[in-house]
């Protein structure tokens, strides 16, 4: 046994969740987040990653073409991980970004309103479903959107970026919070 | 003095008394008041001072065109120079100042310059101050910044706040008058998502000025009743004081909304200025039309105002222009304005009417002075009397407001913006906007200026019908009664010329430029519009001749016997109407004008002491000061020794990391790097150059094969999206046929470097693994278990620095942890963090380069990396150029080290070289030091640089020469490696 206690420091550890009526911003745990390299066009793959996901909602989200991320809250051991990466073979490579990528959850009836203030992405849910997932903007910082809910998204953003972005998002939020 | 409040009407609310002050006076509005119009209902008629000639000048419009009434508003970091009075809605305590004048507004002795003004035309600057040449930036030019000017912008910080947002649409319709509100009533009844924006805070349009009755409702509850209906429209966004100012690619508008310009203390949680970019499937323009002025003597003395803008103050404002009031018209908007004053009790003394035939459905009171024109108007600071010319005989009428109408002119700018060029139509005897545009429609009076309210309910309603059902909403066009009372002021002949002029005619009101003026432009041959502009200023300033063009092209095209439409207009372009910086900044300024990335390690480094220094977005530890370190080259050299004798950590992170998985990875790698990769073993890394196409070193880094089909790329920091971005294009573009699939994975890591001849003992308290020199050697790579499996990482045998060194990834969030942990395990050995200093110091004395070598002119064979460059391989990006003549020259620059001769001297990076007794010119140039240091292992300054012939000239004495400080500094050149030139370490 190691001398040695290893820990985890989220990325948002020391921020404040937002909540009021209208908006609300909170981290997500640190769970597990795999890139799924496959090939544009393969529906076949596409249907088959709801099996290797946790089964929650919307736990598998486009990334472009021939890309998905699975995402979860709960952290996957290194054999669990190891075993995922060889199900998606020969079809798919998986790389482990559970610890690359911070997710946060933004909700309430302002949130489009909160949002458009940084990506030009066309929120409204008649043209972003529920489930629908896309790479933009937000201000200035790059970040994966998904909506989960009719009044909530998933942001994630890179982890190096996660506090930067969290900052920009509580300065938007602050007129609705 | 003579405008005042009437005791009742307009859309004010008189129990809503607001106070305020103009120059230090305080007056009393009330809620509903614009700036200007509780100015005039206070008599103040005065507002400001022209430009060049500091006349007097007062309200002239009640819009976003008002060239006269400019002010500053507010005080500190909150004030705003030249805010058109006319656009701001007035609040309690709002304090406005007039600009451009001294002492007083009432007494201004810049006034001076009238008299002066014989001197003063178009093309004065140029014919002025053209000699001695040496006054121009010494005397004239401060001179006359000083003397111009409007507003003067504050040096405070603005205390509020600004943001930018998104918003998209099915139909986006462009003003809210009778053609916009009959759209969006009939578009979102349909269901289509439709914004409407209006510039003022109601939506309304000219019908909040009008008395006409729309289906036996009056004008302003016919708004208020669409207004209503609008608002419970879900799919209906309505965005008031909201200026549409540009018309961009993609059908995206940008518009400025002024959020809280109308309150005295705005919410700190919301901006102020909210900048909106609105894509819109489709757009209606329905912005209406610019009554135009008359150029006639005097035509800016205060108190002569635009037919329309009396109306509004009249019948919106309830404010009485004078008491003696005439009107000037050369269409049937004057007769409206007629009508409306004699129902206020105000008949007018006379409308004089350049047309001969005049209106003959008037059946007001006024006299009627059919076929006549205003030739002058009379007064100082107020209009006292004007000149009526008819038959060649004049006729002196005392009157205390005059109101004019040259006809109107569509606002058509925004359908201008992206190329198109507006078209002189004679029918409608002004510039239309060019036909067809993608994207954009035009409706209502902004189509003709013909249309009259009905015309325009009609043409709104009908065109947003058609737009959202080829949309495939189901709708049809919204019907709206009869309309009595409509004003249809039919296009007539338009008079640009007014003949029997005696006093300054003013076509531009901003810059002073007079009719005079332009004549003067076309005779000394600048009658070409655009030189025209720039010749008399007219058109220029914040109101870029929205009042004057017309007139200034229609004066032009007479002058040049040509039609209006031969001379053409300058071009339109954003913004249309002035843009505050603040908007156009949003949020992205102070802590949030660009991002902050931090590394996985950035709290362990935070509290081991680390003093940061940006590097892109990154925060990089610099150095770790210890107690009893004065200066930053103490703890650098510290760290420096320590690393050569002990241990020491420092965070890479920041490297680019790059997954390359796929069956043809290998093959993949081969082709992108200089140097052969396709054999590369699993569980060994390999130092890579990869060239640009030109063949030149585009970046550099390792890269290492976890598995057959995975391999492990890192790049420099600086180039980490560059290289995943060429990758990409490689993949994609270059060769579709391999099996390649790429990941940044940059952020997943927390990587570590921990070198020196004490690492391998540190490591091994936490690796579990066997990573002795036999069983992990020199550049091997391989996944390792730590801390009796509690977490995985990856181990790589690499170093910068020359020493026995590793680098260590683990999943980021437990970096600091695993930092933790190597500090605590090698505390014994004495084990330090160093920073990118101490890490720029060991790699130069090791003589490795970084982009300050690989500055994007030098090939491999330029920094000892001939070797690098396969023979052996068919093909790799930069083989086909790499071999040019040019490229494989013995002259070429090439790295070295260089020495001071004596080591108490140094040198600094980008200093340039010279062969030893050479003169100081750029002719004698021998290259350049590419990077330096003090290295505490030499004990003197050591620079790596690229000079001519380099390699073969170890050895040599030369000058060190840095010409901006007018350093010398004799040294050596040699070998660029200065630590272990064996490379002992790294096999130890």
């Amino acid at each position: 046994m190691s001398e040695f206690r290893i820990t985890l420091r989220p990325a948002l550890g020391s921020v404040t969740s937002i909540v009021s009526e209208n908006i609300a911003l909170t981290p997500l745990p640190e769970g597990h987040v795999v890139h799924v390299l496959g090939k544009p066009g393969d529906e076949a793959l596409a249907k088959r990653l709801g099996s290797l996901s946790d089964g929650s909602a919307h736990a598998v989200r486009a990334a472009g073409p021939g890309q998905w991320f699975i995402v979860g809250n709960a952290a996957k051991s290194h054999a669990d991980m190891t075993a995922l990466f060889e199900a998606l073979k020969p079809d798919a490579y998986g790389v482990d970004q559970s610890q690359g990528r911070v997710r946060m959850l933004a909700s309430g009836p302002m949130v489009e309103r909160m949002l458009a203030k940084g990506t030009a992405v066309d929120l409204s849910l008649t043209q972003f479903p529920l489930g629908h997932s896309t790479t933009s903007v937000i201000g200035h910082i790059a970040a994966h959107l998904t909506r989960v809910a009719d009044d909530a998204f998933e942001i994630m953003v890179l982890r190096g970026f996660a506090e930067s972005l969290w900052d920009d998002l509580a300065h938007m939020s602050a007129e609705f919070a | 003095m003579t405008s005042y409040r009437l005791e009742s009407g307009g859309l004010i609310d008189r129990q809503s008394r607001l106070s305020f002050t103009f120059d230090g006076k305080r007056m009393l509005g009330f809620a509903g008041d614009s700036l200007a119009s509780a100015l005039l209902a206070n008599g103040c008629q005065l507002v400001g001072r022209s430009f060049k000639y500091h006349r007097p000048r007062g309200i002239l419009t009640a819009g976003a065109a008002e060239p006269n009434a400019l002010m500053t508003i507010g005080q500190g970091g909150r004030t705003e120079p030249n805010t058109r009075a006319t656009m701001q809605e007035l609040y309690q305590g709002l304090e406005a100042a007039s600009q451009n004048r001294w002492p007083s507004l009432d007494f201004d002795i810049g006034s001076f310059n009238s008299l002066l003004s014989p001197f003063l035309g178009a093309g004065f600057y140029y014919k002025t101050f053209m000699w001695p040449a040496a006054f121009w930036e010494k005397v004239y030019e401060p001179f006359i910044r000083k003397a111009a000017g409007l507003g003067k912008a504050s040096y405070e910080k603005d205390p509020d706040t600004y943001e930018k947002a998104w918003a998209h649409c099915d139909l986006l319709l462009i003003g809210a008058g009778p053609t916009g509100l009959a759209a969006a009533l009939t578009a979102g009844r349909s269901g289509a998502r439709v914004i409407l924006v209006d510039e003022q805070s109601m939506i309304g349009g000219s019908l909040l000025s009008d008395t006409a009755r729309i289906g036996e409702a009056s004008a302003t509850d016919f708004v208020l009743t669409a207004k209503a209906e609008l608002e419970s429209l879900s799919n209906v966004t309505i965005l008031t004081r909201t200026t549409a100012f540009g018309w961009y690619d993609g059908n995206v508008f940008g518009a400025v909304e002024r959020v809280q310009k109308h309150v005295a203390i705005p919410n700190a949680k919301a901006p102020v200025e909210r900048l909106w970019r609105i894509v819109a499937k489709q757009a209606l323009l329905a912005t209406g039309a610019e009554e135009r002025p008359l150029v006639f003597g005097g035509n800016d003395i205060p108190g002569v105002m635009m037919a329309t803008a009396m109306r509004s103050y009249l019948n919106r404002y309830g404010v009485a222009p004078g008491r003696q009031v005439a009107i000037f018209t050369t269409n049937d908007s004057g007769y409206a304005l007629a009508l409306d004053l004699e129902a206020r009790g105000i008949v007018p003394v006379a409308i004089v009417d350049s047309r001969a035939g005049g209106n003959p459905a008037y059946t007001g009171k006024a006299r009627i002075v059919k076929g006549a024109v205003v030739s002058d108007a009379k007064g100082g600071k107020a209009l006292s009397s004007i000149v009526i010319l008819k038959d060649g005989r004049t006729e002196n009428l005392k009157v205390d407001a005059l109101a004019m109408s040259g006809g109107f002119s569509p606002v058509i700018h925004l359908a201008c913006h992206r190329g198109g060029k507006p078209v002189w139509s004679d029918a409608e005897a002004a510039f239309l906007a060019p036909q067809q545009l993608n994207g954009l429609q035009i409706a209502g009076a902004a189509l003709s200026t013909g249309n009259g309210i009905a015309a325009c309910l009609s043409e709104g309603a009908a065109k947003a019908a058609v737009l959202v059902s080829e949309m495939g909403f189901a709708c049809t066009a919204a019907s709206f009664g009869a309309v009595e009372g409509d004003m249809s002021a039919r296009p007539e002949k338009p008079l640009w010329s007014v003949p029997g002029v005696k006093g300054k005619a003013f076509v531009d009101y901003q810059n002073d430029v007079t009719r005079k003026d332009l004549g003067l432009a076309v005779r000394e041959g600048y009658g070409h519009v655009e030189l025209a502009k720039r010749y008399t200023t007219s058109g220029m300033a914040t109101d870029q001749g929205k009042l004057s063009n017309i007139n200034a092209i229609g004066l032009l095209a007479e002058a040049r016997g040509i039609s209006p439409g031969d001379v053409g207009t300058t071009t339109f372009r954003p913004f249309y109407t002035p843009v505050s910086f603040g908007a156009l900044a949003g949020a992205y300024h102070g802590t949030h004008f660009q991002p902050v990335r931090k590394s996985p390690l950035h709290e362990w480094a935070k509290k081991t002491g680390a003093v940061f220094v940006e590097t892109g977005l990154w925060y990089r530890s610099s150095w770790f000061p210890r107690d009893g370190e004065s200066t930053w080259r103490e703890s650098v050299d510290r760290e420096v020794l320590n690393i050569r004798k002990n241990a020491g950590l420092c965070d890479v992170s920041m490297l680019g990391k790059i997954e390359i998985c796929g069956k043809d990875s290998a093959e993949f790698l081969n082709r992108v790097y200089s140097n052969a990769f396709l054999k590369l073993p699993v569980g060994k890394a390999r130092y890579g150059l990869m060239l640009r196409e030109d063949g030149m070193i585009y970046d550099d880094g390792t890269t290492s094969r976890l598995s057959d089909e995975h391999f492990f790329m890192t790049t420099t920091t600086a180039y980490a999206a560059g290289v995943m971005n060429h990758l990409e294009f490689c993949a994609q573009a270059l060769w579709p046929d391999l099996d390649v699939r790429l990941a940044s994975s940059t952020d997943q890591w927390a990587q570590m470097a921990i070198a020196g001849p004490k690492a391998r003992t540190t490591l091994e308290k936490i690796v579990e693994e066997d990573i002795s020199n036999a069983a992990f050697p020199f550049l091997a790579a391989k996944e390792v278990s730590l801390c009796g499996g509690q977490l995985h990482g990856r181990l790589f045998r690499i170093s910068f620095s020359g020493e026995l060194a590793f680098e260590l990834a683990v999943p980021a969030g437990f970096g600091e942890s695993i930092a933790d942990a190597l500090m605590e395990a090698g505390r014994e050995h004495g084990i330090q963090p160093y920073g990118v200093e101490a890490l720029g110091v060991l790699r130069i004395e090791k003589g490795h380069v970084t982009h300050n070598e690989i500055n994007g002119t030098v090939v491999p064979g330029d920094l000892g990396f001939g070797k690098m460059v396969s023979q052996a391989k068919p093909d790799f990006i930069g083989k086909a150029m790499v071999g040019r003549e040019g490229l494989v020259s013995a002259d070429r620059p090439q790295l070295v080290g260089v020495l001071p001769l004596d080591p108490k001297t140094s040198f600094r990076s980008g200093s340039h070289i010279l062969a030893k007794g050479a003169a100081a010119t750029l002719e004698n140039d021998q290259g350049y030091i590419t990077s330096s240091a003090y290295s505490p292992h030499v004990g003197s300054t050591i620079g790596l640089a690229l000079v001519k012939s380099g390699s073969t000239r170890h050895g040599e004495e030369v000058l060190v020469w840095n010409g901006l400080r007018e350093e010398f500094t004799p040294a050596r050149l040699c070998n660029p490696v200065f630590v272990d030139q064996a490379n002992e370490k790294l096999h130890v």
